[in-house]
């Protein structure tokens, strides 16, 4: 029975993990960014959903597409005219992005207040699957992700835009070459992770806590799960993202709900250690 | 102002105090050749990148067919119809040959540039048929020897239809068949009116192919001329014989 559970609650929270740790491994494969704004994008996508639903009774699907699109937007606008102007060095890269994130988590705080909020769920029954007691939602959740991710391989890998991203990645001064616009790329790239994040934001709220500092934890697992699977590679973190998940999964069950924030870090320490490439990765990526 | 060809009108580049070009001034009219010699640093590869739209000239001016270019991107000055080499290869390594030519069959200018009802892979198929890579066309580039990844680079950038090239040292690193086949494509597009500028140390093969030659030393353009007009120049042959001797000029070839 534990089995069984262990089993789905794994697969949902891996789920989840994914559809934030691929929008994170495409902009660092595709425009070699780091973004630590990712896990604000997350946060923001719950707050606007919220605010929308719950403050302005917006219907709940309506709301999390608005969150989805106000975070495209402001995505586009952090490349073109901040990562833009600084793409070229990482360190210029992380320390600015690492700021606007502790800036939205405060204009957040300043407008909504500490306290921890809740999003209605799409879903609100519960079900039973294989014998286990779960919310709708987080089922929901779980297909939403492996949808959205199937969505993206299949851009990715039978699209016109996916075949100039895949170009992109690989040499971005040749792709311009092949009449490529790669500053275009390094925009709708960033659009598409971002909105991943905010909808993982909006799904997510109705079952996780809601609140300013929402955005940090997942950044760091997201991190992790990028260095496990490889920087820049797709499929590496999604089997990173599952290994995670399942790891953090089981370690709730078996030994302490509380221990599960601890294994992301070691995770980041034994690959970085014993394998700094990640399971996936063609070479180091610090 | 023609509104045929290429200008490059005092065109001066410097890295940090140093002059990579320097007033640099010559035309090329559509349908020609010309040569680009000059001793290594003469700021012949830079050259190409400015024109190109890799780097901004700090001064001068730059016209394709009556439009500035100077301040296009590398994708604009692509979609106008010029089409570059790199002197050190870059395909994409983890695609294969025909994959790394499709990239450049989807520009928007070879799909609006391709008679109607032709296809990406057909025209990817064509462009490698012409450099004699269709037989490779599955065969991931990290095996290909450096003769088929040179002729790689010229069939994606015919791929993008363009009506200018410049060929950054096509020739290096090629045995002598395989010299021979590249020499005949030039031809070709010589043939098809496409405007060619090539940078090429191997001076025997260039002045079969080049009318015309641009001589470039510390960044100037030290002559401008036939290959005859080149070789009994006085200053030219001091660049190249004062500096490195008669082993610098590699006329083997």
């Amino acid at each position: 029975m534990v089995a069984l559970e262990i089993l789905i609650y794994g697969a949902v929270l891996s789920g989840i993990y994914a559809l934030l740790a691929v929008g994170f491994a495409l902009i660092f494969g595709v425009a070699r960014v780091i973004n630590l704004t990712h896990g604000a994008f997350y946060m923001l996508g719950a707050y606007i959903t919220y605010a929308l639903s719950v403050l302005l009774n917006v219907p709940l699907i309506l709301s999390i597409i608005g969150g989805m699109a106000i975070v495209f937007l402001l995505a586009i606008c952090l490349d073109r005219f901040i990562i833009e102007r600084i793409r070229t060095t990482m360190i210029n890269v992380l320390i600015t992005t690492l700021a606007l994130s502790l800036f939205a988590d405060q204009v957040i705080l300043q407008i909504f207040g500490p306290d921890n909020r809740n999003i209605p769920a799409v879903i609100s029954d519960r079900v039973t699957l294989l014998g286990v007691d779960i919310a709708g939602q987080r089922l929901l959740s779980l297909i939403i992700s492996v949808a959205v991710i199937a969505t993206l391989w299949l851009i990715i890998t039978r699209t016109r835009m996916g075949n100039a991203l895949l170009a992109t990645a690989q040499d971005p001064e040749a792709a311009q070459l092949m009449g490529i616009n790669t500053g275009r790329m390094f925009m709708i790239t960033m659009g598409i992770a971002a909105m991943m994040a905010a909808l993982a934001g909006g799904i997510v709220g109705s079952f996780l806590t809601v609140a300013p500092e929402m955005g940090m934890l997942p950044i760091i697992k997201a991190f992790s799960i990028v260095i496990l699977g490889g920087l820049g590679s797709i499929g590496g973190s999604i089997i990173a993202a599952l290994l995670i998940g399942y790891l953090e999964t089981i370690v709730a069950y078996l030994i302490s709900f509380n221990a599960t924030e601890l294994v992301p870090l070691v995770v980041i320490f034994i690959t970085l250690i014993f394998r700094p490439a990640g399971i996936f990765g063609k070479r180091r990526g610090f | 102002m023609t509104k045929d060809g290429l200008e490059i009108r005092a065109v001066t580049k410097t890295f940090e105090g140093l002059t990579a070009l320097s007033d640099v001034t010559f035309s090329l009219e559509d349908g020609k050749i010309m040569g680009i010699i000059g001793p290594n640093g003469a700021g012949k590869t830079t050259l190409f990148n400015v024109i190109s739209g890799f780097l901004r000239a700090d001064q001068g001016q730059m016209v394709y067919h009556g439009k500035d270019i100077s301040s296009l991107k590398p994708h604009q000055v692509v979609d106008l119809g010029m089409a570059r080499t790199f002197q050190i290869v870059r395909p994409f390594k983890s695609m294969s040959v025909f994959e790394n030519t499709i990239v450049a069959a989807l520009s928007p200018r070879s799909r609006r540039s391709r008679p109607k009802g032709v296809k990406s892979d057909e025209t990817a198929m064509n462009v490698l048929g012409r450099v004699a890579l269709d037989h490779k066309r599955d065969e991931p580039v990290s095996n290909l020897p450096m003769g088929d990844l040179r002729r790689l680079e010229i069939a994606r950038a015919l791929a993008t239809y363009p009506q200018f090239i410049l060929l950054d040292e096509p020739f290096s690193g090629l045995s002598l068949k395989e010299m021979d086949a590249l020499a005949g494509l030039i031809r070709n597009l010589l043939d098809e009116k496409c405007t060619i500028l090539i940078i090429e140390h191997k001076l025997k093969i260039l002045m079969s192919l080049a009318p015309r030659i641009l001589v470039l030393d510390y960044g100037k353009v030290l002559a401008d001329g036939t290959p005859a007009e080149i070789a009994d120049n006085e200053s030219v042959i001091r660049a190249y014989l004062g500096r490195r001797g008669h082993a610098g000029v590699d006329t083997t070839n």
